[in-house]
């Protein structure tokens, strides 16, 4: 009788304690399930290509745009994310987006183009469009290092395929059963043994869930029934749909570096680049398909096995009468069709400045977590550009160097030159490769690209302009405590007198120390603090050849300046952010600020263009369009470690830097190296001449180029137009032409005819800089 | 043709001005002239350097066409308008700021820049919302990067400058504002 009682004892305590175990999993159930809060990483969003009739997109471009948006070819764009095209006329059904500041439901805008882009948008009533736009494409999302990234959908953004495919391969019961179905394990076990793989699974949705929801991936008896306790519960709590769109949203569809890809909207981003609801019949099969193995059936390598699993889903489907046999059989016909990984969409250095931009504001975890909305700047095709281009011109200065080792590396920046929007960064030449932001992180002396700032301070004193005379003579300048400093010029020479022009055009390091000496280093110092350089430069006189280190970023941000005429706006990556409600929380204003004389940075933006005509950046002539008026300068640090040039057109600032990440000796000058990439990059986004017009307290003036006098009836000149104040009148050539090598009063003896080794070295820059 | 000013037959603004419900400091422009200026030229005593500066070392079939001429003086007389995307979104701003959203106004009015960035009636616009907003030190610095956009005509000129003086005045330097409205006053049509 005892024992009995032992046993009675036992069997009770065994039953309270099972009882307290399934009250405590209850509770991890109702609790953690019921506001069903999944971490949401903040969304990154590219700026939307804008519509209007006037803008130059043509046919062609519209439809590279179309396809980069994942936009589907139909005869009839009668679905959101469709197209249909009849010559230059476009039907494109725009797809439903948050902008941030509206949100636009899906339409229908018909587009008409000719040979110069858009000359008309209508509704579908046929009235006239002022201007549309697409939706912003989706570039990337803030997820915690070694975190999840997800999308999530509600079931009005799943198609009605999905849930149904899953329901076919994973647990036909699921709309029956209770969380477990013994029924259905046998049957798996049945047809597994049957075809001697593993064909089926015995878990319920239910039990997967719970397992990627609430469990680690451990698999032990205990595990086991734990899981099965708890989906039990989580049935008895929750309905059917909610637990079909919780498994929607948190199943495993893929890994991406340390990114977790979670969710069948990501997913489809991931592999398909649209959005849940666009996908095909293949194309929901596919992700079914890699639902039950993600890293087994990944479509990228190893797409065999995805492919047969593919068509095992989808036989499985016709099978169970959800979709036609026919319909099987086209779909199996088809190819994966998964979007290339690196074939673009996925721009980590700009993630990087993102990220850093919204730090200043938003704690980390807000970013990974709070379903944030974030609208860049960035410009998808301008981005892709400077990548490819990037990539080929190290490819082509590896191969023309034959350089052992290491490939080059390289880094890019592109603004707009009147509000300081960052349209791209590329932060190395593998721009797919979320590695060292060179353009953010990499801090290089800037050489020659200070050139400019030493010019201008010297314009804003009142004492010099374009036309004004300086000394390209040897300098030794006496430093306290170290050897003096004696800089030579970069081909050694020296040019004696010569007009502003021509020190900056050429990069004349002697005449700039001259200069720069002679209006002292801290008015130079303050005009680049004023122009927003983070760091003060060191006080030093080696700073007027820019031995002082800068970022790419750093340098867009002067060089943005100087093309916005004399105004500072800070480099805006982030346009707003919006929270998960769809409210504005932030939003980052254009600003800008005059920083410079307007008519000073003119005559220095125009002695930049003669940079290009006639100086180191004279190459990229035969690059760009022909009448386009651009303007740069080039830079390069001492023993030809670093290649910058940095410039501008009316429509872009483009900053690019060419080296090694050890420091090492590159034998490239600007021109050499940097040069080929911004001018090709410039050609390739379609430059429009710099826009800045003549301020009414300047007057052009021809001056010889070599010289800095009027051009003389009889003598040799090289007519150059400079922008000098009203009152400035250039002197007259002396008679007999005695400005040409002749000594002149007052100066050093110049070079002989150095027109002439001008000549021959811009001659010899031609041929060994293409 | 170095610098292309497209004008366009548009609206003028001040039909959107009343469109704007009132919004104060609206710019107001008249009736355009009833020729739209010619596009802008070579500036009078500008050599054109591609014409004059073929360069005798380079073989002559490397020689780039003639480049124009870099930039032009500005004629005495031009007119800015906005193109017909620019027309609807500053309409559309007008609404947001006069429904007392200054934030979405300055939104769409950045939008509108991103499609005209050398229009300075645009930067007006957008320094207006500011200076509603409260943003002087910002309508300020628009203020003046519209002035040097505006380089020609006198009508957006003058409406910089107006901008520049209540932006002044808003901050207490009453001096300056007082001179900066003078300009404006000289500036503006009688």
């Amino acid at each position: 009788m005892k024992i009995w009682r032992y046993v009675l004892a036992v069997v009770m305590l065994c039953g309270i304690a099972l009882a307290l175990y399934v009250a405590h999993l209850d509770r991890i159930v109702t609790t953690q399930f019921e506001g069903r809060r999944w971490t949401l990483p903040a969304q990154v969003y590219a700026a939307p290509l804008e519509l209007y009739a006037g803008e130059d997109l043509d046919a062609g471009d519209l439809e590279h745009e179309l396809q980069r948006l994942q936009y589907r070819h139909a005869d009839q764009a009668d679905r959101p994310g469709s197209y249909s095209r009849q010559g230059s006329r476009f039907q494109v059904n725009l797809r439903a987006a948050r902008f941030a500041d509206e949100v636009r439901p899906a339409t229908l805008l018909k587009v008409d183009t000719n040979d110069r882009g858009i000359s008309g948008l209508t509704d579908t009533a046929g009235k006239e469009v002022a201007i549309a736009r697409f939706e912003p494409m989706l570039i990337g999302s803030i997820f915690p290092i070694h975190g999840e990234d997800r999308i999530v959908v509600t079931p009005e953004q799943v198609p009605a395929l999905l849930p149904a495919a899953l329901k076919a391969v994973e647990d036909r019961n699921f709309d029956t059963h209770h969380g477990i179905d013994p029924l259905g394990v046998l049957r798996a076990i049945w047809v597994d043994l049957r075809s001697r793989q593993l064909e089926q699974g015995g878990s319920t949705l239910t039990q997967q869930l719970v397992k990627n929801y609430f469990l680690d991936s451990r698999r032990t008896a205990g595990r086991k029934i734990q899981e099965a306790l708890m989906a039990v519960l989580l049935e008895l709590h929750f309905s059917k749909t909610d637990i079909m769109t919780a498994y929607i949203n948190e199943i495993q569809l893929g890994q991406d570096g340390d990114r977790a890809i979670r969710g069948f909207g990501l997913g489809s981003q991931f592999y398909f680049g649209k959005p849940l609801m666009e996908l095909d019949l293949a194309q929901v099969a596919t992700l079914v398909a890699v639902a039950r193995g993600p890293s087994y059936y990944d479509p990228r390598r190893h797409p065999d096995r995805a492919l047969k699993r593919r068509n095992v889903v989808l036989g499985l489907m016709a099978e169970q009468k959800i979709i036609s046999p026919a319909d099987a059989q086209n779909a199996q016909a088809r190819p994966l069709s998964v979007m290339v990984r690196g074939s673009g969409g996925y721009y980590p250095a700009y993630l990087d400045l993102v990220r850093r931009t919204l730090r200043r504001d938003y704690r980390e975890q807000d970013l990974t977590e709070a379903g944030l909305s974030v609208f860049t700047n960035l410009d998808p095709r301008t981005q892709e550009l400077a990548e490819k281009i990037l990539e080929r011109e190290l490819t082509r200065l590896d191969r023309q160097r034959k350089t052992k080792g290491d490939p080059l590396e390289g880094s890019v920046v592109v603004t707009a030159p009147q509000s300081g929007d960052v349209t791209a960064v590329i932060g190395g030449r593998e721009a797919g490769f979320d590695g060292f932001n060179r353009a953010l992180d990499a801090r290089r002396p800037i050489g020659s690209l200070v050139k400019p700032f030493v010019y201008l301070a010297a314009i804003e004193t009142g004492r010099y302009n374009p036309a004004s005379i300086i000394q390209d003579v040897p300098v030794d300048i006496k430093l306290p405590g170290s050897p003096d400093w004696k800089p030579e010029n970069f081909e050694h020479d020296i040019n004696g007198p010569v007009p502003m022009v021509k020190g900056l055009a050429r990069s004349l390091n002697l005449a700039t120390i001259n200069l720069g000496m002679d209006i002292g280093l801290d008015t130079v110092r303050h005009s680049l603090q004023r122009f927003g350089i983070e760091e003060d430069p060191p006080r030093i006189p080696s700073l007027l050849l820019g031995t002082f280190e800068l970022t790419p970023l750093d340098v867009a941000q002067l060089y943005t300046g100087l093309a916005n005429g004399g105004f500072k706006s800070n480099l805006r990556a982030v346009r707003a952010v919006l929270g998960a409600d769809g409210k504005a929380l932030k939003a980052f204003n254009l600003d800008v600020t005059p920083v410079a004389q307007p008519d000073a940075v003119f005559a220095v933006q125009m002695m930049m263009e003669q940079v290009i005509q006639r100086g180191t950046g004279v190459a990229a002539e035969s690059i760009l369009p022909t009448g386009v008026v651009v303007a740069g300068k080039s830079g390069t640090s001492s023993d030809l470690r670093d290649s910058w040039f940095a410039g501008f057109a009316g429509n872009a600032v483009a900053v690019v830097w060419v080296g090694y990440d050890d420091d090492r000796v590159t034998g490239l000058t600007g021109s050499a190296g940097a040069l080929g990439v911004w001018d090709r990059l410039l050609t390739a986004l379609g430059p429009t001449s710099i826009s800045s017009v003549m301020p009414d307290t300047l007057h052009p003036v021809t001056i010889d180029y070599q010289s800095g006098y009027l051009p003389a009836a009889g003598c040799p000149s090289e007519p150059v137009t400079v922008y000098v104040p009203l009152s400035f009148t250039p002197p007259t050539a002396p008679p007999g032409c005695t400005m040409f090598g002749g000594a002149q009063p007052g100066t050093q003896p110049a070079t002989p005819q150095p027109s002439l080794l001008d000549k021959a070295s811009k001659w010899l820059q031609s041929i060994t800089h293409h | 043709m170095a610098r292309v000013f497209r004008a366009r037959q548009l609206q003028p603004l001040c039909v959107l001005a009343s469109l704007g419900l009132g919004l104060s400091g609206c710019v107001m422009f008249r009736e355009p002239v009833a020729t739209s200026p010619p596009p802008v030229t070579t500036a009078p005593g500008t050599t054109s350097p591609g014409s004059a500066n073929p360069n005798p070392a380079a073989p002559a079939s490397a020689l780039p066409p003639p480049a124009p001429p870099p930039v032009t003086a500005p004629p005495s007389t031009r007119q800015f308008r906005l193109g017909a995307a620019a027309t609807a979104l500053v309409a559309q701003a007008h609404r947001q700021a006069a429904g007392g959203d200054p934030q979405q106004a300055i939104g769409t009015l950045e939008r509108a820049l991103r499609i005209e960035p050398d229009n300075p009636l645009l930067w007006i616009e957008l320094g207006e919302v500011h200076e509603t907003a409260g943003h002087y030190e910002q309508a300020g610095g628009i203020g003046h990067k519209a002035l040097q956009l505006a380089t020609g005509d006198p009508h957006a000129q003058s409406a910089s400058w107006h901008l520049i003086a209540e932006s002044l005045k808003a901050r207490n330097r009453n001096a300056e504002a007082a001179e900066a409205q003078h300009r404006a006053d000289e500036l503006s049509p009688q």
